[in-house]
Parts: structure tokens; C-alpha cells; sequence
């Protein structure tokens, strides 16, 4: 186990080189750079700006330059916001975002798991029927539409809730509920899904027949199954929720994480852009590892590596 | 089906509770009383609360570059002059007076006695000429260090090809007293010195802090406020500046600057009451129509004009019949007033409406025939011949939607195949600014008020050009004009030179730009004018304001219930 | 449940599962449903040139701009006068054929290499999955800008971008039920019975598998649909004056409380999709069950 996560982390390493490298030149492979604006920039300002950062330089200085530094997690400031550095954008952005991408996923399992569950044991009935049509409305309906159509009712409607900002718990509710949704649907297709595969196994039958409690039956043996489909879309679904929703955090003017990533991409925010970028690879494997180490924890019979 | 009946329902829901047409169920509500959009509640402290838009790059003034930056930068920072909020006149600033030479090339001004910055430190002549020399200065790299160029000396400076800070015209005998050396007559100084890049910046902290002196935690300002508090994509909250040369003067204790940049969310939080006002172009565009009814609703010429500009290097473009064709074949009336449902203005010239005593030329105008005879001119009668163009223009709806009615125009009024190409921002400016494009949408906004803040971006090779055009003609009607210390013939020359470039074409106006904005009925000292400013200090909260009419008392939500007698 | 070939669930040779699976697909009801409707829906999207009294999707009437439902407009039409129907069938061509082919490149690719990593373990195990982390952590946007730089913008462009990306969660799904999969009796059952790996993967792991797999693909089409018009943000999707169903729904989302209609309508042809989708997914999921290949429904 120890020498399982041992390796685990040291692959960490060059998986995040790939990601920075590949990363670094795609950034720099896109048309126009950081300074364009639609006001001209003088040729003498531009060329100033870029010996200030360091892009006038050549390409292989410039990328030694930038590995050594992000291994110190130093990214610099942002070009677009030059008092800001790029770590202290991130570790900002990240608080409200992962608060608000916790709530969502704490919520979408709440949601998910009970309903996919129910949705099994009563496959083709009517409980069924309705519990995946909700699912199905959930990821049918996009976000961006989800938000706003909650806002005219909620907040425009029945001024219950206030329509944007991120202050007090009030307004945490309805970007939690926009946010959530997509996730609470997936998780429950999939506990359907896994569920219905586990129920039909033999040793759940053995159980049966062995006369155990329905639900010790469920819950206790075929939900740790069940779960598996789960728990593998939770690794990725995790990582990009924690890093935030431009939608959700557009709509509902939060300052998080999300719109970073794409702003900085259409800015050309390079330093901006490596620093989101790699915060969220850093994410996700950890997020990665924690779910295949949940996997032997769900079924012992799996092995690590 | 259960869940598409939920879709129905939901749909139905939104449409009851309906954002923009809300009031419209209350018929027959009266002429008199006026109607409000959504929550009218004063806030109880004396609080400006607006939407200051995108989420500001930099509040330094040599730096601030888009409306959010600069009307941060210049509520912070007091420059020799200020703009009277209602006619934008310039009158005393920092400068109590000042007095200009014959020949309009030597300005004095007298600084007040006493300035200082908000942490107590003096301020003085010296600091405006430090803060203008850091602004020219090539490692400063300013984008628009450019308006700082009429100073004497000040354009060698910039680009760095002298380096001694002496060449610049600019003296500080005394502490009080500043003489301002200009390299031409420039009738619109007062003006420009109330712009961003002629604020003064405090010398003692730009030194320490290097670009982290805007931070909350460090920045000192001269302006009627102080920045309290900064929260990336949230808010700026300013504070009254004590050491303000006459703190009397600033209306509101504090002021709440929120960065939403989503168009709707910004009209929904006004409408909910979290917003005071929300300015302009923060109102999504197709509910700019219904928005009318409101008593909220406040618009006014913005000297803002949208255009296409024709990439002249590319055949059959570099063809001057072929862009007068395309430019007669655009009907801008069912742009502006169909389409968008009259809340733009058809517009055929590149200045803008609003600057007086300018003898603006003959406005290009929509003729079908006369296009289709130009493009037989130009040898492709019918549009026989002709090859695809592609219209280029950054993804947004409007304008898209634009774009495809133009397409429309030109394909079906002129018979000649165009596509169209959406790319985000970043790509379309790379294209542009490296002609690599037919046709491509641009918009200028104009930075004082005079017709050369637009015609100087089409001299050849400037770099808000784009088209590839040139003409020795135009560059030298230009140039004649900047040195001509006469205003009307000054103004002539521009006219003349205006009219020389709408008739080669190389632009094509679609419509002029109007501010829209919403304003609380409590709040005063907002006053539409072309340059779409508003100076903070001048704006409150009125406290005493009561709903009119019989109900007497405002209440929250009101504008939903409408107001009835 | 009661009498299947538990044990030993070695499905019956490839091509009767198939023919046997086909024939429980049309008895169920909601499934064959489901199938004419999809049917239908393509049929008229991709015949809407054809179709007699539909308007044409580019035509623009500025004057009348957005009108509800009604005659002549039957759903109404768009801020250019464009008539919605029109636009929704036209614009369907592209979001089908879209969800089609991202759904499946998540199937083929995704499984596949779910299915290889999880049974494989081991050293090729961490590869293949490092592989998968490392596109998934690139940023998408970047790779869609970059594309278009060397490319010009095409349908085949499009996939490749919304194909680069779709399979990764599903790799990840399969390889996690692999991986308990493995260890149960039937495979080795059928490893004692001298079946190679090739053979054990596809023909008696995967197909254990299937019920997550269709699930996700039916969940990919609305997603893969609606990514779509984000790429089109970026210049790669649909051209306009053309349209998606992504793109539809997002212009109608932002004048929702105006012209509801413009966003009800193509999310609705979006939902009838899907929810065809999710019947047909299901019924082809029990179709295709092994576990139930001897059963009489």
C-alpha cells in the first residue's frame, strides 16, 4: 500500500512535466499575444512589456526559465492584472470555488445516490420512470439556462433569494442548486446503472437467498459495488468542479476560479493560464489516485498496481 | 413525457415571472405616475452602489486603458482639471487657474496651495511633471501615453528616441506653479488634462511598491476617494478622502464599484435593489427596447461608432467601386431600427454626432441601384465574378446578428457570395491587426471631443488603422489641421479630410452608438452626455426621495406591482 | 432472475447474441418507440430541404424580428425574422451528427481503452491512465484555437476536437469496473476454459460493463451537443447564418424572459432527443444483457 502510493506520487512528476510542457508551447502556438488590444499598443510599449516579461527572450530560455520557476509554484504576476501574482489569483479564486463546487457535489450525491438507488430495486416501474425523467430534465437543460430560469423565479419572482453576488449563505443556494444539477442526474444514471449490474450477481443472490435483510442486502453489499461507476466519473467531475464554472460563476457574478481558465485563454494570459492549468492537473491527480484507492476500499478483491 | 411537461412548465414559468416585459400585465396604468424597474428602496447609509462592469486590469492612471480602469482611476486621482458632470466642461482641479499664451503653445497653471495626498504627504508641481515623465517614459509602456504626445518634446520621449527628460516641455519653477509646453496649439487641453494619463500618481509610492503600489494595502490618491478594499471580480469599495483638497464636494461617503461583467446579472441585481445604477452597455441588448417604459431608463449619443472596415490590400477590395458598393448596399435604417429596434442610430460617417462647429460631410446613405452600378463599374456586373468574401468579426450575438444581415444585404442586394467568421477576441485582433481578413467588424470610442480623436486612426500606417488604406491626401489634411491655431479652419480641414475617406471607402459605418443606463429615481447627479462620464464625486443618494403619486411611500418590488393611481 | 447459466455466463457465440438481442429490442415497447421517434427526427432533419411548406432557414424579415408561435411561423420566429422550425431542423443536421460521432468515439476509443488498461494492470495500467490525465488536464480551449489555427475550420475539424476529449471519462468508468470485474469467478472460468485475453476483454468483461457504458453515452450526446456551441464560440462549430441545436439554445437562453420560445423549442427537440435516447439505451442495455441471454422476457 505505502509502496503503492509511493509510486503513485513519483509518477506525479513527470505526468505534470507533459501537462506543463505540452501546455507551454500550446499557449504560445495560439495567434496574437498577451498585449493586443483593440486600442494599438505602441510598437516601443509592447516591445518594453515584453522584455519586462521576459518573452522576448528565446523560446527554450523562456521555457527553462518557466519549469524552474513553477516548480517553486512561482508563476509570476498576471499579464493582465500586473499587481496581482498568478498564485495569489489562484489561491483567491480557489476558496470560493471550491466552497462552491463542495456544496454542488456534497449536494449531487445527497441527491444522486438515494434516487439512483431507488431508481434500481424499482427498475421499470413507475418510481423508476419518474426519478430518471428528472435526471434526464438535469442534463438536458443546460446551466446556462438552469441559472437564469432559476433567478426569474427565485430571486425575480418570488424574491426569495437574492439574484447574484456571493455574500451570506442565502446566496450560496441557487448557484449550489445550477451547479449541481448536471452533477445530481449523472450521479444518479450511473447508481442506477451500476446498481442494476450488481443486483443481478450471484453473491448478491447468495445473500438473498441466505435470507439477509433486503436492505442490509442493498446497502451493505451491493451499493459498495453499485457505487463503482460512481465513484470513477467523481475523480474528473471533482477536479473540474473545484476549479470552477465560468457559467455559474458568470451568472451569478461569484468571483471564483472558473472564469480564470478562459479569459486568460482569450487574453493570452500565459502565466495566468499555466498556473490554472497546472493547479487543476494537480487536482485531478490526487483526485485520480484518492478514487482507484477507493475502488479496493470498495471491493477488497481489487488489487493496487 | 413527464419530464417534458416539466420543461413547459419551467419555460412558462420564466415567462410569467418574466424579467424584462414585467409591468406589462398592469394595463392602463397611468400616464402620470412613473413606472419603476423592479426595487426602488433607497440604501439606508449614504452608499453609491453601481456596476462598474468588467473587472478593472489596473487602477493606475498612466496604465488604465477600458472604461472600468478609468473611471476607477479618475474618482482616486484629480488631474489639473475636472469635468462639470452635466456639459463635461473643464473647470479647476488641482489647478485653481491657469493662463495660455497668444500662440495657444505655453500653458501656466496655478496649483492650489496646500494639495496634499491622502496619507499627508505634499503634492505638488513637481508631481504632475514626474507622474507625466513616468507615463512617456518607453519601460512604462503606457497604451495611451499617446494623448500625452501634444507636450512638446513628449512623442521623442515616448518612443525613446530621447532620453533626456529635459527635452520634454514641461517646468515646475515652483511648487504651485506648472508651465506646459505644447508641440502644436491643441484647443481640447482642459479636457485632456482631466484624462486618466494626466492624473498625478504619488511618487514616494510608486518607488517603494514597484507595480503592486495599486494594491489596497498600499496606494495613496489625491482624488475625491480613497480605495478601501479590492475584491478580485467582486467589488472596489472607495471612502471619502479626508485630505481631499475640498471634501465638501464629494456627495457620498463611500462607493461600491461591483465588477459583473454578465450583462443580465447586472440587470437583474438593479432590478432587485443591489444596484443604484447600472451603467452603460450593462443592459442585454434586445431588452433595451422594453426598458423605455422605466423612468430608470436614461440614454443619450455615446460618441461610439460601429463600423466594418475593408481590408483594402486584398482584391477586389483594393477596387474603390467595389467598397463604394458595398457601402452603398448596406441599408443601416433596418440595422438600426428594425434589427435592433431603434435603440442605435444609422450612421454613414466615422465621427460621431456632438462636436460643435464641425462642418461634419455628407453621410454615406443606402442605395441599392447605386451599388449594383458600382459594382458593374468596378467589372462585376451583377456580382458575376466576384469572389467570396468573409466577414470577420469577434463572437458575440449582436454581433452576429449583425453580421448576418449584411451578409443578407450583399448577398442578395449585390448578388456576391459572403461568408461569415466568428473568432474570439484574441484571434480576431491578431487578424486585424496583421490584415488577414476581408471585411471585419471594429468600433472606436472617442476619447475627447473632437473629430480627430476618430480621423487620426485611419492616417497610414497608424496602428488602429487595420484596412491597409493610405493617402498621402488625408495625412496631409491631417497634419494641417493639428498645426492650424484657427478652431473653424482647423475644423474644415478635418471636415475635408473626413469627406475624402468616406468617399474612398475603406470603412463602412453601420450605426452610432447611445449610452443606456439605468439610474434609481433616488439618485442625483447623473447626467447623460456624449462621453458616457460621470464623475463619482458628484453622484448621491437621496435620501428624502418618496415614490410619487397617491400610494405616497416606495415600496420594494413596486416597479412588478407597477404603479398605479 | 431465476435460472441463467450464472456460473459460467460464457455468452453464446457473437453473432446469435447479436440476432437474439435485436429480437428482445423490438419487443420492448418503449425502446422501438423510441427508435421510430429517433428516426423520424433524423429523417426530418436531414430531409428538411425537402420538406414541402418549411420555410427557408436563412430568409430574414428584420421588420417582423422575434414573432410567437403562430401562422405562418409555427414556432415562431428569431430576431432576424428567421423562422424557428426551419432553423431547428436545418440546425439539427449538425447537433446529431455531432452526438453521434462523439458518442462513438467515447465508445470505441473509450472502451477499448478502459477495458485494455483495467485488465492489463500493472506498468501498461499507469500509462495508459497517466495518458488519459494528461489530456484531460489540458486546456481544451487552447487545443480548439490551436487547431484552428493549422486547419481550416471543417466538420472533420469539429470532431477531431469534441473526439479528443469525450472518451476520457468513459475510459476511466470502464477501467474502474474492470478492474473488480476481473476478479470474479466467470473470468476465470473462462480463463480455465483456455479463452486467450483478447477473448476474455471483449467477450466476456466488456459485456459485463455495458450497462454503465450505455448510460454514459446516452449522457454524452446532450453533453457533446451542447459543447458544440461553445466551439462554435470559437470559431469551429457551426457557421452561421447556420445553427445547432447548442447554439440555439444558447442565444435563446440570453432572451429568455422576451422570447421564450426561442430557447423552449430547440431544448425541447434536445430533451425529446435525449429522452428517445435514454429509452433506447435502456432497452438495448436489457437486450444485450449476458447475464440474461437465455432468459425469455
Amino acid at each position: 500500500m505505502i509502496r503503492y502510493l509511493l509510486r503513485r506520487l513519483l509518477l506525479f512528476v513527470p505526468t505534470l512535466w507533459a501537462i506543463a510542457t505540452i501546455t507551454f508551447f500550446l499557449v504560445r502556438l495560439a495567434p496574437g499575444g498577451p498585449f493586443n488590444a483593440e486600442r494599438a499598443i505602441p510598437e516601443a510599449a509592447r516591445a518594453q512589456l515584453a522584455r519586462k516579461y521576459g518573452l522576448d527572450r528565446p523560446l527554450a530560455v523562456q521555457y527553462v526559465t518557466f519549469l524552474g520557476r513553477a516548480a517553486r509554484l512561482d508563476f509570476g504576476p498576471s499579464y493582465e492584472f500586473p499587481a496581482r501574482p498568478v498564485r495569489e489569483i489562484i489561491a483567491r479564486g480557489v476558496r470560493v470555488s471550491a466552497e462552491l463546487g463542495g456544496w454542488a457535489l456534497l449536494v449531487a450525491l445527497l441527491v444522486g445516490v438515494p434516487l439512483g438507488i431507488v431508481a434500481a430495486l424499482r427498475q421499470n416501474r413507475a418510481a423508476d420512470t419518474a426519478v430518471m425523467a428528472v435526471a434526464l430534465a438535469g442534463v438536458s437543460v443546460p446551466n446556462f439556462v438552469l441559472g437564469p430560469l432559476l433567478v426569474l423565479i427565485f430571486s425575480l419572482g418570488l424574491y426569495w433569494l437574492p439574484p447574484a453576488l456571493w455574500e451570506g449563505p442565502q446566496s450560496r443556494i441557487l448557484p449550489v442548486l445550477t451547479l449541481s444539477a448536471a452533477y445530481a442526474a449523472y450521479v444518479a444514471r450511473l447508481t442506477r446503472a451500476g446498481m442494476l449490474e450488481v443486483l443481478r450477481q450471484d453473491f448478491i443472490r447468495t445473500a438473498r437467498a441466505k435470507g439477509l435483510p433486503e436492505r442490509l442486502v442493498v446497502l451493505k453489499h451491493a451499493l459498495r459495488l453499485g457505487l463503482l461507476p460512481v465513484v470513477s466519473y467523481l475523480g474528473p467531475a471533482a477536479a473540474a468542479v473545484i476549479t470552477g464554472s465560468l457559467v455559474v460563476e458568470q451568472v451569478f457574478a461569484i468571483p471564483g476560479l472558473g472564469r480564470y481558465l478562459v479569459n486568460g485563454a482569450f487574453n493570452r494570459d500565459y502565466t495566468l493560464v499555466m498556473g490554472v492549468v497546472l493547479f487543476y492537473a494537480c487536482l485531478l491527480l490526487v483526485l485520480n489516485l484518492l478514487v482507484d484507492l477507493a475502488y479496493a476500499w470498495l471491493d477488497p478483491r481489487v488489487e493496487l498496481g | 413525457m413527464r419530464w417534458s411537461l416539466a420543461w413547459v412548465a419551467l419555460a412558462l414559468a420564466a415567462a410569467l415571472s418574466g424579467c424584462a416585459p414585467r409591468g406589462d400585465g398592469v394595463a392602463g396604468s397611468s400616464a402620470r405616475a412613473p413606472r419603476y424597474f423592479g426595487s426602488v428602496n433607497p440604501p439606508r447609509e449614504s452608499v453609491l452602489r453601481f456596476n462598474n462592469g468588467a473587472e478593472p486590469e489596473t487602477i493606475d492612471p498612466a496604465l488604465a486603458s477600458g472604461q472600468p480602469d478609468g473611471r476607477l482611476a479618475r474618482s482616486l486621482f484629480e488631474g489639473l482639471t475636472v469635468s462639470d458632470p452635466r456639459t463635461l466642461e473643464p473647470g479647476p482641479g488641482q489647478a485653481a487657474r491657469w493662463e495660455t499664451s497668444r500662440d495657444g503653445r505655453l500653458w501656466t497653471f496655478h496649483l492650489r496651495p496646500g494639495l496634499r495626498w491622502s496619507d499627508g504627504t505634499p503634492l505638488g508641481a513637481s508631481d504632475f511633471v514626474w507622474s507625466w515623465l513616468r507615463a512617456l517614459r518607453p519601460e512604462t509602456a503606457s497604451r495611451n501615453a499617446g494623448l500625452l504626445h501634444a507636450i512638446a518634446g513628449a512623442e521623442a520621449f515616448n518612443r525613446g528616441t530621447a532620453t533626456d527628460p529635459a527635452s520634454v516641455g514641461l517646468a515646475a519653477p515652483d511648487e504651485t506653479t506648472l508651465v506646459v509646453r505644447l508641440a502644436r496649439p491643441v484647443p481640447y487641453l482642459l479636457y485632456l488634462a482631466a484624462y486618466p494619463t494626466w492624473l498625478p500618481v504619488p511618487r514616494h509610492v510608486v518607488e517603494r511598491w514597484g507595480d503592486a503600489w495599486t494594491r489596497p494595502e498600499h496606494i495613496v490618491s489625491n482624488g475625491a476617494f480613497v480605495l478601501e478594499r479590492w475584491r478580485p471580480n467582486d467589488r472596489l469599495v472607495l471612502r471619502r478622502n479626508p485630505r481631499y483638497r475640498d471634501p465638501a464636494r464629494v456627495r457620498s461617503e463611500r462607493v461600491e464599484a461591483y465588477s459583473i461583467e454578465d450583462l443580465s446579472t447586472a440587470t437583474e441585481l438593479y432590478e432587485s435593489g443591489r444596484l443604484d445604477w447600472n451603467t452603460s452597455g450593462y443592459i442585454p441588448s434586445p431588452f433595451v427596447p422594453y426598458m423605455r417604459r422605466y423612468a430608470d431608463f436614461r440614454s443619450a449619443p455615446f460618441q461610439s461608432v460601429y463600423f466594418y472596415s475593408l481590408n483594402v490590400t486584398r482584391p477586389p477590395l483594393d477596387n474603390v467601386w467595389v467598397r463604394r458598393a458595398l457601402n452603398a448596399a448596406v441599408d443601416r435604417e433596418a440595422i438600426a431600427l428594425d434589427l435592433l429596434r431603434g435603440t442605435r442610430q444609422p450612421w454613414g460617417r466615422l465621427t460621431p454626432q456632438g462636436y460643435p462647429g464641425y462642418p461634419a460631410p455628407p453621410a454615406l446613405g443606402y442605395d441599392l441601384a447605386r451599388a449594383r452600378e458600382y459594382l458593374a463599374r468596378a467589372g462585376y456586373p451583377g456580382g458575376r465574378g466576384f469572389r467570396k468574401i468573409s466577414i470577420l468579426f469577434n463572437t458575440s450575438e449582436d454581433n452576429r446578428r449583425i453580421a448576418e444581415a449584411i451578409q443578407a444585404m450583399w448577398t442578395r442586394g449585390l448578388g456576391i457570395p459572403v461568408e461569415l467568421q466568428n473568432m474570439e477576441w484574441g484571434a480576431t485582433l491578431q487578424a486585424t491587426s496583421s490584415l488577414r481578413y476581408d471585411v471585419a467588424r471594429r468600433s472606436w470610442i472617442g476619447d475627447y471631443l473632437d473629430p480627430s480623436t476618430f480621423l487620426d486612426i485611419m492616417r497610414g500606417g497608424d496602428g488602429n488603422n487595420r484596412t491597409g488604406w493610405a493617402d498621402a491626401r488625408y495625412d496631409r489634411l491631417l497634419s494641417a489641421a493639428a498645426d492650424e491655431p484657427d478652431p473653424a479652419q482647423r475644423l474644415a480641414l478635418l471636415a475635408r479630410a473626413e469627406a475624402l475617406l468616406l468617399a474612398d471607402g475603406p470603412v463602412v459605418p453601420v450605426y452610432h452608438y447611445f449610452s443606456v443606463e439605468l439610474v434609481k429615481p433616488y439618485v442625483r447627479g447623473i447626467w447623460s452626455n456624449a462621453l458616457d462620464t460621470h464623475p463619482l464625486e458628484d453622484i448621491w443618494i437621496d435620501h428624502g426621495w418618496r415614490r410619487p403619486g397617491p400610494a405616497g411611500e416606495a415600496r420594494a418590488h413596486a416597479g412588478r406591482a407597477g404603479a398605479r393611481p | 432472475m431465476g435460472v441463467s447459466a450464472a456460473s459460467v455466463p460464457a455468452p453464446a457465440p457473437g453473432r446469435s447474441l447479436w440476432t437474439d438481442a435485436r429480437r428482445r429490442l423490438a419487443r420492448n415497447r418503449a425502446a422501438a418507440v423510441s427508435a421510430l421517434f429517433l428516426a423520424l427526427v433524423a429523417l426530418a432533419c436531414f430531409a428538411a430541404p425537402w420538406l414541402p411548406g418549411l420555410a427557408d432557414p436563412a430568409a430574414q424579415d428584420l421588420r417582423l424580428g422575434a414573432a410567437p408561435p403562430g401562422a405562418p411561423h409555427w414556432l415562431g420566429t428569431d430576431e432576424l425574422g428567421r423562422d424557428v422550425l426551419a432553423r431547428i431542423l436545418y440546425g439539427g443536421r449538425v447537433s446529431l451528427l455531432v452526438g453521434l460521432v462523439g458518442t462513438l468515439v467515447s465508445l470505441v476509443v473509450g472502451v477499448s481503452w478502459g477495458a485494455v488498461a483495467g485488465y492489463a494492470g500493472g506498468k501498461l495500467d499507469e500509462l495508459m491512465m497517466r495518458v488519459v490525465d494528461v489530456l484531460y488536464a489540458l486546456p481544451n480551449i487552447f487545443l480548439v484555437i490551436v487547431l484552428l489555427v493549422f486547419f481550416s475550420r471543417s466538420l472533420l475539424m469539429l470532431f477531431v476536437a469534441l473526439g479528443l476529449v469525450q472518451w476520457l471519462t468513459m475510459a476511466r468508468i470502464v477501467r474502474g469496473q474492470v478492474l473488480t470485474l476481473k476478479q470474479q469467478t466467470f473470468v476465470e472460468a473462462a480463463r480455465a476454459l483456455g479463452a486467450g485475453d483478447r477473448s476474455i476483454v471483449f467477450r466476456h468483461i466488456v459485456p459485463n460493463t455495458l450497462g454503465p457504458v450505455i448510460v454514459y453515452s446516452t449522457l454524452t450526446v446532450p453533453a457533446v451537443i451542447l459543447q458544440e456551441a461553445f466551439l462554435s464560440f470559437l470559431g469551429l462549430g457551426v457557421q452561421p447564418p447556420g445553427a445547432s441545436w447548442g447554439t440555439l439554445i444558447a442565444d435563446g437562453a440570453r432572451v429568455m424572459a422576451l422570447f421564450p420560445w426561442l430557447v423552449l423549442f430547440p431544448g425541447l427537440a434536445l430533451s425529446l432527443t435525449l429522452l428517445a435516447l435514454n429509452f433506447l439505451g435502456d432497452g438495448l442495455r436489457d437486450a444485450l444483457d449476458p447475464q440474461d441471454a437465455g432468459r425469455v422476457p
